[in-house]
């Protein structure tokens, strides 16, 4: 009996130095999991994101780390796939990470968010667009990337504020995207006082539009803003060049695409477009751009800078609270505003950035872009 | 002449340029009508291939630094038809003659597999991308008060109506004066006795392919430098249209196919004229059901006499 007791004890207390250690070692390393796809179709995708994040947690680690703590990136693999995504999330939770950066596939991050959410575990995608994901009003979830849907408005204002078209025609080819955002044009614009004189949808697919371009030509008009993809846009233009129709155009990144000049062009040439901004282009970044190529890692991927930006706001708001708890992070993420290396960005109620990641870019005949001064 | 009466010209010029690219496909579709009585559903792909045979053709001869336009076109049109007919000759040697005194739907399923074939062959050897056609013909004429509306017409849309004035010209020359040109009228009107006559009805059969293949690649030229772009997914919405052209003016009659494909250009121009230009399409095929429900031979058909 007494034997047993001393036993008893004596596991007690090893179990006591185990926990003990245990915590030491929590707060010396901080593990903050990646989650992405590592294998599959979009694995290169998964891969910017994964150079971004592993970046800025070195970086971070060079500086002293976090609150004394080191930080420590995880990756698990998605593969884009939305079952996978929840097994992934699960994973980590059981793990005891409560940090994310991810997940990359919109499909993937709406199940995961959800698990998350309820675990208490904060999120920061950095290439999810889809609007639907921050649409449940979550409090852990955050993204450091523009919505699609932001393309619109922030064309909208370039057109009322510089281009100010006597005669607006709005075209769109009657698809989620490309309507979805001609849409937005046309009604942020007639909020300005600036009416479409014609909103039409064109078939996509579809090669003759001689008859779209005589009609623009009747109508006078001097802008079109085109909702679609590059192969439509690319036969407008040349042939409304051939058909002497000289109106300025502008399209969404849809129509950005090395093929668009190939259709096109000469009738190319001035194009307007929002695209994302060139992070790895803007010379504030250009030490982390070298530090990615003495890596042998390329940084001109879109989700890349997102990606390193997402760690930044995520350590910094650590930082300046001195906790790790997702819940008192979350609060600070909405309450301020960030200097990161996508720019100054602040979140809004549904934690999506406050400001859009696009840019306005001229396009020209030989396939280059150059961003617009305002 | 007012402004509305000039936008409608301008209209019907663009109308009038795409329906005889549509008259001429159509061609290919009521002439195997109407010597076999099967639609051939893989015509849409040779003119697909017609464009796609240009477009290697007029690459090569600019880079081979050949710069005259007459010459360029003309090689263009020549290769396109020969490779072209040689398709629509293989497409009947291979998938309609062994089938040839079977029930009609055999041919059918196999002008079908046809089609799925040639355009996934064409996907798989030059990538599904849009490749664009060089811009080679560009500018035209105008007229018109610039003040009220400016009525153009392009140059290509002028060499359009030329080349295709001259093909169907042609063709009905070929048709009513020659020896071949009899046989194959012989051939539709009662195909055992033209045999029996001591025709090769085969010969003539394989020549309706092979001349409905050629002329669909005079419209695969002529469209692929119109618009600017071809990719292997341009057949079927080609060929659906042409085909339309075909019934709505009576399939199997040449006259027919002609007038049907004008009709359903204009019809498409003013169309698009008039609403939004997205319903095209919907009026074009509406006004397919309509004419078959009060006209069901189509316009220029005629009624058919079941054979005993």
């Amino acid at each position: 009996m007494t034997l047993k007791k001393a036993t008893f004890g004596k596991t007690l207390l090893a179990a006591g130095t185990l926990m003990a250690a245990m915590t030491a070692a929590h707060a010396e390393t901080l593990k903050i999991g990646i989650a992405g796809p590592v294998t599959g179709p979009v694995a290169q995708y998964g891969d910017m994101q994964k150079i971004g994040a592993m970046m800025a947690i070195d970086k971070i680690n060079e500086a002293g780390g976090v609150n004394g703590m080191t930080l420590e990136g995880v990756i698990y693999d998605d593969a884009c796939d939305p079952k996978q995504a929840v097994a992934v999330a699960n994973r980590i939770v059981n793990d005891d990470i409560r940090h994310v950066i991810g997940h990359l596939c919109s499909s993937s991050t709406e199940p995961a968010s959800d698990i998350y959410e309820e675990e208490g575990v904060m999120m920061i995608t950095a290439a999810s667009t889809s609007p639907t994901i921050t649409e449940k009003g979550y409090e852990l979830i955050f993204r450091t990337i523009g919505l699609d849907s932001l393309q619109g408005s922030l064309a909208a204002e370039y057109i009322k504020d510089n281009i100010k078209p006597q005669r607006l025609a709005v075209i769109h080819d009657k698809q989620q995207y490309g309507e979805g955002l001609a849409t937005t044009v046309r009604d942020m614009l007639a909020d300005a006082g600036i009416e479409a004189q014609m909103f039409e949808g064109v078939t996509p697919g579809d090669k003759d539009f001689s008859a779209l371009i005589a009609k623009l030509k009747r109508n006078n008009i001097d802008f079109v803003y085109y909702g679609g993809y590059h192969p439509e846009l690319g036969l407008i233009l040349r042939q409304s060049r051939e058909k002497g129709f000289d109106a300025a155009f502008m399209g969404p990144e849809g129509v950005v695409n090395s093929d668009l000049a190939a259709i096109a062009g000469d009738a190319m040439e001035g194009v307007l477009a929002t695209a994302p901004k060139s992070f790895d282009q803007s010379p504030e970044n250009a030490a982390l751009v070298e530090a990615f190529k003495a890596r042998n890692e390329d940084p001109s991927g879109p989700f890349v800078f997102p990606a390193y930006s997402a760690v930044q706001v995520m350590t910094e708001a650590m930082d300046a609270t001195g906790k790790t708890d997702p819940y008192a992070l979350a609060e600070h993420l909405r309450a301020n505003r960030f200097d990161t290396t996508i720019g100054e960005i602040g979140f809004d109620a549904k934690g999506d950035l406050t400001e859009p990641t696009f840019e306005i870019y001229t396009l020209h005949a030989d396939g280059s872009k150059t961003p617009v001064t305002k | 002449m007012t402004e509305t009466s000039l936008y409608i010209l301008q209209q019907l010029i663009n109308g009038l340029t795409i329906g005889s690219t549509y008259a001429l496909i159509a061609i290919g579709y009521t002439m195997v009508y109407g010597i076999i009585g099967m639609i051939n559903f893989a015509h849409g792909e040779v003119y697909m291939i017609g464009t796609y045979t240009a477009f290697i053709t007029i690459v090569g001869l600019l880079t081979m630094g050949v710069g005259s336009l007459p010459i360029i076109l003309l090689l263009a049109l020549i290769t396109a038809i020969i490779i072209s007919s040689t398709y629509g000759y293989a497409i009947e040697r291979v998938a309609y003659r062994p089938l040839r005194g079977g029930p009609r739907l055999i041919p059918l399923i196999t002008a079908i597999g046809m089609s799925i074939f040639l355009q996934n062959y064409i996907r798989l050897a030059q990538g599904s991308r849009d490749l664009a056609m060089p811009a080679l013909i560009s500018g035209g004429i105008e007229f018109g008060d610039p003040a009220v509306f400016e009525v153009s017409i392009s140059w290509m849309q002028l060499i359009i109506w030329g080349i295709t004035l001259i093909s169907m010209t042609s063709l009905a020359m070929f048709i009513s004066r020659s020896r071949l040109g009899r046989a194959c009228r012989a051939c539709a009107q009662d195909r055992g006795m033209t045999n029996l006559l001591g025709i090769d009805t085969n010969r003539i059969i394989a020549l309706t392919f092979v001349i409905g293949a050629a002329l669909a690649a005079v419209a695969g030229v002529l469209l692929g430098l119109y618009y600017g772009i071809i990719n292997p997914y341009i057949g079927f919405m080609a060929g659906l249209k042409a085909f339309t052209a075909a019934v709505l003016g009576g399939i199997g009659s040449i006259p027919g196919a002609m007038l049907g494909g004008l009709i359903l250009g204009v019809t498409e121009a003013l169309t698009a004229a008039f609403f939004p230009s997205e319903y095209k399409d919907v009026v074009a095929f509406s006004l397919l059901v309509l004419i078959l429900l009060f006209r069901p031979t189509g316009l220029l058909g005629k009624p058919e006499v079941e054979k005993v």
